[in-house]
C-alpha cells in the first residue's frame, strides 16, 4: 500500500515537472502562434484581439498559473487552431494511436521473443547466420521506405489492403467499438501495424537472444538437463521465462516511445494519430494543443511504467520478495 | 526604414574613411564607388515543404552571385518564415513567397489593392513595404469606377507601374494538375474554371456519376481547421464552407460573379445602391425557410467588432440594409465599389439567424464567432454537413431540397498526407477525384497513362510564385537595383528547372488566368545578365573584383 502511494506521488511529481518544461519550452521556441493566421490577419486590432483571445497578453507567470490550475482540474485549454478543447481533440485520435502502437508492439514482441529464443537455441548454426542479418536489416530500414514498399506490394500490387486512412471513405458505424472491431478498420490497420512491427521487432529479438545465451549458461539449466527434462520444457519453462524480464521492460518503455514516435508511419499511411497532431501543433505554435498532447503522452507513459513494474512482480519472484521485505 | 548602427559597423566605417583619406591621391585612377553591398539572405520555404520554390531560390542565389552579390539561401519552416517576413518586417532582405488562387481572387481587386497599397504596408498584405503615390491613386480609383473599360485601363496601369518598379520579381503562375476517374464520372459534367481548375463549386454541383459509385471522394493534403460560416483558416476549409453555406452570388465558370441565392442583382446608376431579390423557396438544412432577415443578419453581424474579423473589411462599406418586402434586400454603400459583387456578395456566407443570433449574443468576453464550434452545421447550400472526423475526412451529403441539387449523393474529402499513396488510391478507387496534388505533375500524367481510366486536367493558377524585395532596406529601396536583380533572372530557365515546365512565366500580379484583366504589355520581360549589369552600371553601381558596390558616396547601412 505504502509502495503504491509513494509511486503515485512520484508519478504526480514527474507529471508536474514535464508540464512545466513543456509550458516554457513551447513559449521559448521561435515563432508566434499568429503566424498561422496570416491570411486573415490584416489589421493591428485583429492581431491584438487574437493575442487577447489566446491569453498571450497576460504575463508568463500568470499564464503558467492558469495552465497548472486548469490542468489539475483536467482542463488542458483550447487549441488556438482548431478552437476546440485540447482533451477532446486528443481523445479523438488517441484510440487510433494506442491501437496501432499496441498491435504492432504485441506482434513485434511476441515474434521477437520467440525468434530470439529460437536463434539462441540454434546458436552457431546456419539458421542464426541467416536470421540475425535479416532482423538487423529490417530494423535498420527507414520506416517511410518500408512503408512505401509495403504499400507498393500489398496495396497497389496485390490489392489486399487499402492504402490510407483508418476507415473506408464515408463508412458509417453504430459506435466507436463497432468501428474499431470492424473488418474495415482492421484491414486499414494491417499495413501500418505491420510496418511498425517490422521496424520494432529487432530490439526484442536481439535482447531476447542475448539474454537466452546468458541464461543457458546458468547452473539451473544444466540441472534441468541432468534431470532429463525435454528441450522444450527447458527452453520455454526455465530459460525463456528468466530471459523475458528485460524484454518486458523494453516493451513497456517501447509503448511510450512508439506512441509519440509514429509520425512517419502515420504520415505514410495517412493514419489519424497523435503523432501527426503533435507535429502540426508544434509547427503552428499551437501551445495548448502541443503541451496538452505531450502531457497526455507523458501520462500514458508513466502509467505504462507503472504496469511494467507490476509485471516484474508477477514474472520475477525475487522482485516480489524484495519489495515486500 | 531602420538603420542599424552597431559598434563594429562604426569602426568599419571609420576605418574606411581613414583609408579613403590616406589613399585620396590614388583615387582618381579607380572608378569611384560606394561601400560593397552586404551579404544578402534569400529566405525560402524548406525543400520538403515546397521543393519547386526551394529549387528556384537556389538558382536565383546563383544568378545573383553573377552580379557580384554574395547570396545565401536560408530555408525556414513555414511558420518561422511567416514570423520573420510578416511580423518582423524590417529584418529581412529578400524572400521567396507565393499568393494562392481563390474564387474571390477572380476579381483583380484583392491583389491590386491589398498587395501594394500603402495602407496595407504597416501590418497588411504589403509586407514588402513598397509604396508609390500614383499606384495608390490607381488602386483606389479602380474600385470606384463601374464602367469595365475604364476599370480595365486602371488595372492595366497598375500592372505597368508594378512592372516599372519591380517590387517583386515575379517568377511563374504554376500549373495546377487535377485528375478524376472518368469511368465513375461523366467527363462532360466537370466544369473548368480559369485560374481554379476543375476543383470548383460548379464541378461539385454538376458532376454526374455514371454508375453505382455515387460518392465523390477527393483528397486534401492538409488537415481541415474549421467549418464555420464566419471563419476560414485554410484552403480545405474554404472548399467545404462554400458547399454548405450558400451566397447571394457565386463566381461563375467565367470568373465573373453571377446571381445565386439572389435571383437578381440590380445596381443604381452611380453604383451605390444594390437591390437583391431573394430566390423563392430556399430552406435551411434544418427545414426553416431562408428569409430576408437571415440575409440582413448575415451581412450586418460581421460589421460589429469582434464577430468575424476576417469578413469585417468586406461589409464595412455597407451603410444601410433595408427590406422593403419579404423578397427584397436593398444595400446602400458609402461609395461605389467595383469589386463589391465578387468581394462581398459572392464571398459572405448566408448564416441562419435563428441559430447564429443566440450564439453571438452569448459569446464570452474576448470571444468571436470564430471560436464557435457547432455540433452540426446548418447552411442552405447544395450540400449538407454529415460529419467531420479529425485528421480523416469530412462527409457532406447532397441537399435534395436545394434548387440546384447535386447529382452525386455524397462528397467526401479525405486527408491524405502521402502524395504517392494518393496516386495509388486514385488508381485503386479508394479515391476518385484528385483535388489537391502536390507532387510532380509528370508522375500523375504517367499514372493516368498507365491506368487508362483517369482524366488529367491542367490549369494555370490565379496565384503566383515570386521573390519579394524588402523595400524598407537599402539597396532594395532602389527601383533600379530591384529591376536589375529581377532582370538577371531567366524566367524560362526557372520555369523549366524548378517547376519542371508545369508553370507559365509571370511578370504581373494579375495572372494570365484572368485574360480580361491581365496586361499583356507586361509579358515577355527582357532578361539577361548583361542587361542586368547595364542597369546597375547606369544607376551608379559597380562591380569591383567580382563584388558589387553601391554608387559613389553611398554607405552600407546594414554592415555587419
Amino acid at each position: 500500500m505504502k509502495y503504491i502511494l509513494s509511486r503515485l506521488l512520484h508519478m504526480f511529481l514527474v507529471l508536474w515537472a514535464v508540464g512545466t518544461i513543456l509550458f516554457f519550452m513551447f513559449r521559448l521556441m521561435p515563432g508566434t502562434p499568429l503566424a498561422a493566421f496570416i491570411d486573415n490577419t490584416t489589421t493591428v486590432e485583429q492581431q491584438e484581439a487574437l493575442i487577447r483571445q489566446f491569453g498571450l497578453d497576460k504575463s508568463l507567470g500568470e499564464q503558467y498559473w492558469l495552465f497548472m490550475t486548469n490542468a489539475l482540474q483536467g482542463d488542458l485549454g483550447q487549441s488556438f487552431f482548431f478552437k476546440r478543447p485540447v482533451t477532446e481533440i486528443v481523445m479523438e485520435v488517441l484510440p487510433n494511436t494506442i491501437i496501432l502502437t499496441m498491435s504492432s508492439l504485441i506482434v513485434a514482441y511476441i515474434f521477437g521473443a520467440l525468434a530470439g529464443a529460437y536463434l539462441a537455441w540454434h546458436r552457431g548454426s546456419w539458421i542464426e547466420g541467416v536470421g540475425i542479418p535479416i532482423a538487423l536489416t529490417t530494423r535498420a530500414a527507414p520506416e517511410f521506405w518500408l512503408g512505401m514498399v509495403m504499400l507498393a506490394i500489398f496495396a497497389f500490387g496485390l490489392g489486399w489492403f487499402p492504402a490510407g486512412g483508418a476507415n473506408t471513405s464515408g463508412a458509417i458505424f453504430a459506435n466507436e467499438w463497432a468501428r474499431i472491431f470492424s473488418w474495415d478498420y482492421l484491414s486499414h490497420l494491417a499495413l501500418p501495424a505491420l510496418t511498425l512491427a517490422i521496424y520494432l521487432q529487432g530490439l526484442p529479438l536481439l535482447l531476447m537472444r542475448s539474454n537466452m545465451l546468458e541464461v543457458l549458461q546458468e547452473e539451473f539449466i544444466t540441472m534441468g538437463r541432468m534431470k532429463g527434462l525435454s528441450n522444450r520444457t527447458i527452453l520455454l519453462n526455465h530459460a525463456a521465462r528468466n530471459a523475458l524480464l528485460p524484454v518486458a521492460t523494453a516493451f513497456a518503455l517501447g509503448i511510450g516511445s512508439a506512441i509519440g514516435g509514429n509520425v512517419v508511419v502515420e504520415t505514410v499511411f495517412s493514419w489519424p494519430g497523435i503523432g501527426r497532431l503533435l507535429v502540426n501543433a508544434v509547427a503552428a505554435s499551437d501551445y495548448p494543443l502541443a503541451q496538452g498532447a505531450f502531457l497526455i503522452i507523458t501520462f500514458v507513459l508513466i502509467i505504462m511504467n507503472f504496469i511494467a513494474d507490476i509485471t516484474y512482480h508477477l514474472l520475477d519472484p525475487r522482485v516480489r520478495f524484495a519489495a515486500s521485505s | 526604414m531602420t538603420t542599424t548602427l552597431n559598434r563594429r559597423g562604426i569602426l568599419r566605417r571609420t576605418a574606411a574613411i581613414g583609408l579613403a583619406l590616406g589613399l585620396s591621391g590614388m583615387a582618381a585612377t579607380a572608378q569611384a564607388e560606394g561601400d560593397p553591398v552586404r551579404s544578402i539572405e534569400l529566405l525560402s520555404r524548406t525543400q520538403a515543404a515546397n521543393p519547386q520554390q526551394y529549387q528556384a531560390a537556389e538558382l536565383i542565389a546563383q544568378i545573383w552571385g553573377g552580379l557580384g552579390l554574395d547570396v545565401s539561401v536560408k530555408a525556414l519552416p513555414n511558420t518561422q518564415l511567416s514570423d520573420s517576413v510578416w511580423y518582423n518586417r524590417d529584418t529581412w532582405d529578400t524572400t521567396m513567397w507565393q499568393m494562392v488562387g481563390r474564387p474571390e481572387r477572380s476579381d483583380p481587386d484583392e491583389f491590386v489593392y491589398n498587395l501594394f497599397h500603402s495602407s496595407t504596408a504597416p501590418t497588411g498584405y504589403n509586407f514588402v513595404g513598397w509604396t508609390n503615390e500614383e499606384y495608390d491613386k490607381v488602386a483606389e480609383q479602380q474600385r470606384l469606377v463601374i464602367d469595365p473599360e475604364e476599370r480595365l485601363a486602371l488595372i492595366t496601369r497598375a500592372q505597368e507601374i508594378v512592372n516599372e518598379n519591380q517590387p517583386y520579381a515575379f517568377l511563374v503562375y504554376p500549373t495546377k494538375v487535377f485528375a478524376f476517374d472518368k469511368t465513375v464520372f461523366d467527363e462532360t459534367t466537370v466544369v473548368e474554371q480559369p485560374g481554379l481548375g476543375i476543383k470548383n463549386f460548379h464541378t461539385f454541383s454538376n458532376i454526374t456519376p455514371l454508375g453505382e459509385q455515387t460518392d465523390l471522394i477527393m483528397n486534401s493534403s492538409n488537415e481541415l481547421n474549421a467549418l464555420n460560416p464566419f471563419y476560414i483558416s485554410g484552403a480545405s476549409d474554404s472548399w467545404m464552407t462554400e458547399l454548405i453555406w450558400d451566397r447571394m452570388m457565386r463566381i461563375g465558370p467565367d470568373g465573373l460573379p453571377k446571381p445565386w441565392a439572389a435571383e437578381s442583382v440590380e445596381w443604381n446608376d452611380d453604383g451605390t445602391v444594390v437591390t437583391l431579390t431573394l430566390r423563392d423557396g430556399m430552406m435551411w438544412h434544418d427545414g426553416e425557410p431562408v428569409t430576408v432577415e437571415d440575409v440582413v443578419f448575415s451581412f450586418t453581424a460581421p460589421q460589429k467588432d469582434m464577430v468575424a474579423p476576417m469578413y469585417q473589411p468586406f461589409v464595412s462599406d455597407i451603410t444601410s440594409i433595408e427590406t422593403p418586402d419579404d423578397k427584397t434586400v436593398v444595400m446602400t454603400l458609402a461609395k461605389p465599389n467595383a469589386a463589391f459583387e465578387t468581394s462581398t456578395l459572392a464571398k459572405l456566407n448566408l448564416a441562419p439567424k435563428h441559430i447564429w443570433e443566440p450564439i453571438l449574443d452569448n459569446l464570452a468576453e474576448g470571444e468571436s464567432a470564430e471560436s464557435v464550434v457547432e455540433e452540426t452545421r446548418i447552411g442552405s447550400g447544395p450540400f449538407k454537413y454529415d460529419r467531420w472526423i479529425t485528421q480523416q475526412e469530412v462527409v457532406l451529403s447532397a441537399n435534395e431540397d436545394h434548387w440546384a441539387t447535386p447529382k452525386i449523393d455524397r462528397l467526401i474529402m479525405r486527408v491524405v498526407l502521402n502524395v504517392e499513396a494518393g496516386l495509388g488510391m486514385l488508381r485503386s478507387g479508394e479515391m476518385n477525384f484528385m483535388s489537391d496534388y502536390t507532387g510532380d505533375p509528370q508522375l500523375l500524367i504517367d499514372a493516368a497513362d498507365a491506368d487508362g481510366d483517369l482524366a488529367v486536367i491542367e490549369g494555370v493558377d490565379i496565384g503566383f510564385q515570386y521573390t519579394a524585395f524588402n523595400a524598407r532596406r537599402a539597396p532594395f529601396d532602389d527601383p533600379a537595383f530591384r529591376k536589375a536583380l529581377s532582370t538577371a533572372i531567366n524566367r524560362e530557365m526557372i520555369r523549366k528547372a524548378a517547376w519542371n515546365g508545369f508553370a507559365e512565366t509571370a511578370n504581373s500580379h494579375v495572372s494570365i488566368a484572368l485574360p480580361y484583366w491581365h496586361a499583356e504589355g507586361t509579358d515577355n520581360m527582357e532578361t539577361g545578365m548583361d542587361l542586368a549589369k547595364e542597369i546597375l552600371t547606369e544607376a551608379g553601381y559597380s562591380i569591383v573584383d567580382g563584388k558589387l558596390h553601391y554608387p559613389d558616396g553611398v554607405t552600407e547601412p546594414f554592415a555587419d
